[in-house]
């Protein structure tokens, strides 16, 4: 491929496992992509060019001699900088961590994906400790969207979606709290997985909401994303949330095995009733329906809570948690967050002890009303963005469709949870669409996520910034 | 603080009351609008969960995730 930025994480771990390419040479093809075109979109909070290239040089002679890492042996990834990386500081582009010394160790999920070989490129931008929003009022600039660098990119991933966009790498790491893997993914054309809640290890990540945060890999197309989960995943003792499951992880196997026979959900509710959608989100998502249906599976509509229900049960557990982590640096160091996370982290100060719990009495009720759904269907399908992503510099309308989304239910639940792209606006801006799976089942999520892409060739979609 | 659609109107002498039992007068004497939105904020949605239960809540049932202890 002469486009190397564009190549897919399996198709660059092929070249290099047989030695078509050097991944010496994907990475200085990469690192000279993002010299030159990421001051003008802000992807990386910091490039750490010398140890990609010591990394690359490794693994080049390492496949010269016929040992391989792993499945992604000699594949760049960028990590949000929420996310430990040994010998980085980890900034959660926060003003209170500016100079934050270097993390001693990896977190898991960077250790799992560098023993499958693959090259960490640099620490990401992200919302302010993943909870604030696109600001202008931090050490580092927000990442903009290739797609239109006037409009935010989504978040709180936001470099990592920006990024691939952009084709600075074919993987990143994301983390999703409220939806923040999901929110790029959507805004920016790619593909991004919130796997169930504790499949992959939290540990060394820097905590949002602790029964809320998740992991979860971005990607430009279904099976780098399938192949990247297969990396991270399994049990961590250290982290409490982890579950050891006795099962395999290879997500490739069942990738191309369509939809025929299989029973596809469609929560309509949450874009028609409870958030009306933009029209070209709804034609996109009736088109996702079809197609599926025309490819053999059956779609029948669902019904959950309301959409407004779960985002308060996710803001007051969220909240109240994100307090717990940010009270000390909120009573001495106020000044030192971003108007839009200070305003967020404070609203757990007023919320009560009896607040939370019902909020988790709720989440209970509603995770039992997404199991009986999944009892009925294989996959649920619905929105993600009710709108396509707005202007960058509209703190009003990023304040009002940052809301308007269906993403939330599934960090409440804790249930696998995928978005990526329909098609494109009238005006050039990506339109998504969610698929939901059962616990642990994001071997279907892939597989119907696939079909779609298959068929709506959703994986050629790029943006025209600068090649 | 009471809500109605969506419509919050809060006590501001009670914000003041509970942000400074919870610590945040500095926050509150530089950035006294933002306290006053995240007490806002954090109304309307213990607001929705309180009206959203309906019936009085089983005081018995326990929220999930249930605890999980590990040996470190």
């Amino acid at each position: 491929m002469s486009e190397l930025h564009w190549m897919t994480a399996n198709a660059a771990a092929a070249a290099i496992a047989n030695g078509e390419m050097s991944p010496v040479e994907l990475v200085k093809a990469l690192l000279d992509r993002i010299e030159r075109l990421d001051p003008r979109l802000n992807a990386f909070v910091r490039v750490d060019a010398e140890a990609a290239l010591k990394e690359a040089r490794a693994t080049e002679a390492e496949a010269a001699q016929g040992r391989l890492r792993g499945a992604l042996h000699g594949v760049p990834v960028g990590i949000k900088d929420i996310i430990d990386v040994s010998g980085l500081p980890t900034t959660c582009h926060s003003k209170i961590f500016e100079n934050n010394v270097a993390a001693r160790n990896d977190a898991e999920c960077v250790a799992r994906l560098r023993a499958a070989g693959a090259i960490i490129l640099g620490k990401l931008s992200t919302h302010e400790f993943a909870i604030g929003g696109p600001s202008f009022d931090l050490p580092w600039p927000p990442a903009r969207n290739p797609w239109n660098r006037d409009h935010h990119p989504g978040g709180s991933s936001s470099g990592s979606g920006c990024g691939l966009a952009a084709g600075f790498f074919p993987m990143a790491l994301g983390t999703d709290t409220g939806g923040s893997v999901r929110n790029p993914a959507s805004a920016c054309a790619i593909v991004g997985t919130k796997p169930t809640y504790g499949l992959v290890s939290r540990r060394g990540v820097f905590p949002l909401a602790f029964t809320l945060d998740h992991v979860g890999p971005m990607t430009r197309t279904v099976a780098d994303n399938a192949l990247m989960l297969g990396a991270m995943v399994g049990h961590d003792p250290l982290d409490p949330a982890s579950v050891l499951l006795p099962q395999s992880y290879d997500y490739m196997k069942t990738l191309e095995d369509g939809v025929r026979g299989l029973r596809i959900g469609f929560v309509r509710h949450f874009h028609e009733a409870d958030m009306p959608a933009d029209p070209e989100v709804v034609a996109g998502l009736d088109r996702v329906a079809l197609t599926l249906r025309s490819e053999g599976a059956s779609v029948v509509d669902v019904r959950l809570p309301a959409l407004q229900e779960f985002a308060a049960v996710n803001r007051v557990l969220l909240q109240s948690e994100a307090w717990s982590i940010h009270s000390e640096w909120l009573r001495n160091r106020p000044g030192d967050y971003g108007c839009l996370a200070r305003r967020r982290l404070m609203s757990g100060a007023f919320m009560d002890a009896g607040d939370y719990v019902l909020a988790g009495r709720q989440r209970s009720d509603m995770i039992g009303e997404v199991e009986a759904a999944l009892r009925e269907a294989d996959i649920l399908l619905c929105a993600s963005s009710m709108d396509p992503a707005c202007r960058i510099d509209e703190p009003e309308a990023i304040e009002r469709t940052y809301m308007r989304q269906a993403r939330t239910p599934f960090n409440v639940t804790g249930h696998p949870a995928l978005a990526m792209p329909t098609g494109l606006s009238s005006d050039g801006l990506p339109l998504s669409v969610q698929f939901v799976g059962r616990y642990f089942d994001e071997a279907h999520l892939f597989r119907v996520a696939r079909a779609w892409e298959r068929a709506a060739c959703t994986d050629a979609l790029h943006p025209s910034f600068a090649g | 603080m009471q809500t109605r659609e969506g419509i919050v109107a809060v006590d501001e002498k009670m914000v003041e009351a509970i942000a400074r039992r919870a610590g945040l007068e500095r926050a509150l004497e530089a950035f006294h609008d933002d306290v006053v939105a995240a007490a806002i904020s954090a109304a309307k949605v213990t607001e929705r969960i309180r009206q959203s239960s309906g019936t009085p809540p089983e005081p018995f049932s326990e929220p999930w995730p249930p605890m999980v202890v590990v040996r470190r």
